[in-house]
């Protein structure tokens, strides 16, 4: 392995590797050797365009772009001398010439790189007296992206984005010299499944998502590590969280997962956590056959009575349970926790599949599938059956996937159920045939791992206090096992603790519990592989 | 019309007869004969290393010794070749490859063949301007000429050797004559420079490895494999051989092409052969290379014009396109014009060029307007010197040394426009 020394350090680096994609590679471009650029991007072909990352490099007499240089062994490399500082300075003097610096009214403010680097190395006065070039201002691109041309600094990250990742390929520049604009290709809009992924690319405030403009400035925003929980993927994702609401998400890096995208129906997916549908007070089946809101102790008590009554009568093996392949495996492990105590081993998960791509779009559409599985819950085929033949008598339900076309198909068959026991984050016809109903947490409201379709264990963080009487599914499932009097539940739920006993308790997970997995995950039943900064 | 050059040479000799043009007038003159040579008698090797020997200099701007280039074409690849010909002559002040094409094109298409057998090339793309209309049509008509004489094909003068030749006509675009700006247009893309490395030779023309060179640069080709490369190191200088068309325009009493040796004054090609400036009135100052070079002033005409003298006067023969100005011209607004040119055609990719060239222009169209300051000379000069050398590609440089010729040797031009608040040149040239 080359070695190579950047202002007095040496670094032992990757062969075949550019200087900025070495440095990346050891977790320091930007945090530790800074070399400001524009054009380059981690996960995009090298460009070399915008000049930026101009460094000294001995022997070589001309300044050399550092994100298409090849590292050599034994190269020293000057990152912070004059010569490079007054490249520097002259490329922040240059892309300023014709921006429009409205920077009260742009909306990219607090995360601005063109801001960033001006400030730390652009000059520190105007000397252009020239009329700056107006183009195209606030058109819409497609129907997620606004696009500002003025703005625009030609770094073609978007172009390049479009061709590359979705391979859709609608952006392009136009025009020559000072008049080159960035746009879409005549009668083309931009419209994939990812097109969002250009606003966070772009440098400045020229493409920004119509979802997120205007909504909050971005200095407010603390960003929490959470994962996306539309598909079996598990995107990492940054929430942007103010006044205890998400505000967007945006992709989080993992080269393991998602290298730095996310799918735009993902990263809209945050409107779940505020969705209107959401169930938000704890209820039981009155004397009327009608839904009563009640206390969350209430509702424990008569979930539990009846549950007694059933397993009384009948014995524990009439009671059949669902999961949730969109609660975490704290929520998972407690619902098998307590089927076992309470002597029942039909446990299974319904998942809803749909369209996939070769990208990061999967066909399972929740984020928990494998860890559902990965903790003794099947396929519902067989429980279903159950169900439906007269087998069960009562029913733990996890969510409302069970109405998918594949498995139930409405609710009809758990209406037959002496009882039927529902957690779920939002409104649906299983209301219909509960006896009591529990309104659960989104996972933006509580923490906890989920695991992907390819096995990789993941923590979420909480982000935001619910706005409703909502309980994560393990604290009711605690609070019910308390009720029954089952061995092991003490009515307390901390996902914490339950995340250490799953770790020891199921081999697969052993390892896995939520203190010891680093920000980017490891996978199930080996050692962590998460990349870490060295 | 003039069709033929005022002084011709080894280059141009035949040009005044309209059968040279034809396969069969250049089969007459023994056209064709020296690629056979070299397809039959010598291997690539063999013709390689006599065009290095020659020290022929590529005749598109840059100068670099064609042999070498020729030798970094891979030997060991399973992949197709091809030649480039690059017939985009961009340059303002540049018109040379146009008569060697209109005049000689079997003479190019020999020169083509030579070069395809040395580099082991399939197929040659010759890509003409798009304005170049006329040219293009000789071209073409040469070509299907060749094909059917058997000059080009699969089987070229029955020796077994496979080659073609495609026209490209490019679409209007300075920067397709840069060789990689040409490259990517060739392959119908936006015409934008491509980073080097990979250069051409590894991944050219549609990934595959390619040579490109210059039309006069192929056109010398058969003369030096004909008759060596001691007898082509007899004109010329000692590291820059052979001769040259060079293209003058401008203020002279006979603007045309004149096809003289490498090393030649400047002053011998403006005043001896074109004739000195028109009504009595004097030089002030002469572009050597196309608009791209930086300017001489008139006392220092004496330069000789081959690249390794230049350089002490801080210039270039760029193309040989000599454009000479005389003592009515405003040289400011020559700034004006040269920074509009290269400010439409960067091609906008890197930073520097693309907001440079429209910076450097406005600044001067400021000052000719009058409304200019002092400092404006200086931030002009501090751009020109931001802007070279810092990018993809040569265009930079190219857009930015003539800014910086202007300042060096006119600079009280510009400075009587600050001062007196208007242009000093009332004579000057209307643009």
């Amino acid at each position: 392995m080359p070695n190579i020394t950047i202002d007095g350090v040496e670094y032992e680096v990757a062969e075949g590797r550019t200087i900025l994609q070495a440095l990346d590679d050891l977790g320091v471009l930007m945090n530790g050797v800074d070399i400001p650029h524009y054009c380059w991007h981690p996960k995009l072909s090298v460009d070399g365009s915008c000049r930026l990352c101009q460094v000294e490099v001995e022997g070589i007499p001309k300044l050399q772009i550092a994100c298409d240089t090849p590292v050599k062994d034994g190269m020293v490399v000057h990152t912070k001398n004059d010569r490079v500082k007054r490249a520097r300075e002259g490329v922040m003097e240059l892309l300023l010439v014709n921006h429009p610096l409205d920077c009260p009214i742009c909306d990219q403010a607090g995360e601005c790189k063109l801001q960033d680097y001006a400030y730390e190395y652009g000059v520190k006065h105007a000397r252009t007296k020239e009329p700056r070039r107006a183009a195209k201002k606030r058109f819409d691109l497609g129907p997620t992206i606004v696009f500002d041309q003025e703005r625009c600094i030609l770094c073609r990250r978007c172009v390049r984005f479009c061709r590359e990742v979705p391979g859709t390929g609608e952006l392009g520049t136009f025009g020559r010299g000072d008049l080159t604009k960035l746009d879409t290709f005549p009668g083309i809009e931009l419209d994939n499944d990812y097109s969002m992924n250009v606003a966070d690319i772009c440098p400045v405030g020229a493409l920004t998502t119509k979802d997120f403009r205007f909504k909050i400035r971005t200095w407010f925003l603390e960003e929490i590590p959470g994962v996306c929980v539309g598909c079996a993927n598990g995107c990492n994702a940054h929430m942007g969280v103010a006044n205890n609401r998400v505000y967007r998400y945006v992709p989080r890096r993992n080269d393991a997962v998602n290298q730095t995208w996310m799918c735009d129906a993902g990263r809209l997916s945050y409107k779940e956590i505020e969705a209107p549908e959401r169930l938000t007070e704890v209820s039981r089946r009155g004397e009327g056959g009608v839904l009563e809101a009640v206390s969350l102790e209430a509702g424990i008590h008569a979930a539990a009575e009846r549950l007694r009554r059933v397993v009384d009568a009948k014995g524990a093996g009439v009671v059949v349970g669902f999961a949730s392949a969109h609660a975490t495996n704290e929520d998972l492990f407690t619902l098998k926790k307590l089927l076992s105590a309470l002597g029942t081993e039909a446990a299974a998960v319904p998942v809803v599949t749909g369209e996939a791509d070769e990208l990061l779009i999967k066909a399972e559409k929740a984020a928990n599938a494998a860890g559902a599985r990965a903790l003794g819950f099947d396929d519902p085929g067989r429980v279903l059956e159950r169900v439906r033949g007269g087998g069960a008598d009562a029913a733990i339900v996890l969510g409302h996937d069970l109405l998918d076309e594949a498995f139930l198909g409405d609710a009809e068959a758990l209406g037959r159920l002496d009882t039927v026991i529902l957690l779920d984050t939002r409104r649906s016809d299983l209301e219909r045939v509960a006896q009591v109903v529990f309104p659960t947490r989104h996972a933006a409201e509580k923490c906890g791992t989920l695991t992907n379709q390819a096995g990789r264990v993941q923590r979420i963080l909480q982000a935001v206090e619910p706005r409703f009487e909502s309980y994560a599914d393990g604290e009711i499932l605690c609070k019910l096992g308390a009720a029954l009097g089952l061995e092991g539940f003490d009515g307390s739920y901390d996902p914490r603790a339950v995340s250490k006993e799953m770790a020891s308790a199921v081999p697969a997970f052993a390892g896995l519990d939520m203190d010891s997995l680093d920000p980017e995950g490891a996978d199930l039943a080996g050692a962590a592989t998460g990349r870490k900064a060295e | 019309m003039l069709k033929v050059p005022y002084v011709t040479n080894y280059l141009t000799e035949h040009f005044g007869d309209d059968a040279f043009a034809t396969v069969d007038g250049y089969v007459a003159r023994g056209g064709y004969e020296t690629a056979r040579k070299a397809i039959t008698e010598m291997s690539p090797d063999e013709v390689i290393a006599t065009v290095k020997g020659s020290g022929l200099q590529g005749r598109g701007g840059a100068g670099f010794n064609a042999g070498l280039k020729w030798s970094f074409m891979p030997k060991e690849t399973d992949l197709p070749k091809y030649l480039v010909c690059n017939a985009d002559e961009s340059e303002p002040g540049s018109f040379k490859d146009r008569i060697l094409i209109e005049r000689g094109p079997h003479q190019l298409l020999e020169g083509l063949l030579i070069g395809a057998w040395a580099t082991g090339s399939e197929k040659t793309f010759i890509y003409i301007r798009g304005e170049y209309a006329y040219p293009a049509k000789c071209m073409q008509a040469a070509i299907d000429e060749a094909y059917q004489k058997g000059y080009l094909g699969d089987d070229v003068m029955g020796t077994g050797f496979r080659h073609d030749v495609v026209v490209q006509r490019g679409a209007g675009a300075y920067i397709c004559g840069e060789e990689t700006g040409l490259l990517e247009s060739l392959e119908g893309k936006k015409g934008q420079p491509r980073k080097k490395p990979p250069f051409p030779a590894q991944y050219g023309a549609f990934g595959m490895p390619s040579t490109v060179n210059n039309v006069e640069t192929f056109s010398h080709v058969p003369h030096i494999i004909a008759k060596g490369p001691d007898w082509f190191r007899q004109f010329g200088t000692e590291q820059s051989p052979g001769t040259t068309i060079f293209g003058v325009s401008g203020h002279v009493v006979r603007p045309g092409l004149y096809e003289l040796p490498l090393g030649t004054t400047l002053e011998e090609i403006v005043f001896e052969h074109a004739g000195g400036v028109p009504g009595g009135r004097k030089v002030k100052g002469v572009i050597p290379g196309g608009v791209s070079m930086p300017i001489l002033p008139a006392g220092m005409l004496d330069v000789r014009m081959a690249n390794e003298l230049l350089r002490e006067a801080k210039t270039f023969i760029g193309t040989g396109g000599v454009v000479v100005m005389d003592e009515t011209t405003c040289m400011v607004r020559v700034a004006c014009v040269i920074s509009y040119f290269f400010r439409d055609e960067s091609c906008g990719q890197c930073t520097q060029c693309r907001e440079g060239t429209g910076w450097m222009n406005k600044i001067v169209e400021r000052i000719e307007r009058g409304d200019g300051s002092m400092e404006d000379i200086d931030v002009l000069e501090d751009i020109a010197g931001k802007v070279e050398g810092a990018t993809i590609c040569a265009f930079a440089d190219a857009s930015a040394w003539p800014m910086q010729g202007l300042l060096r040797h006119f600079r009280s031009d510009f400075e009587q426009h600050v001062t007196l608040g208007k242009c000093p040149f009332p004579e000057s040239f209307e643009f």
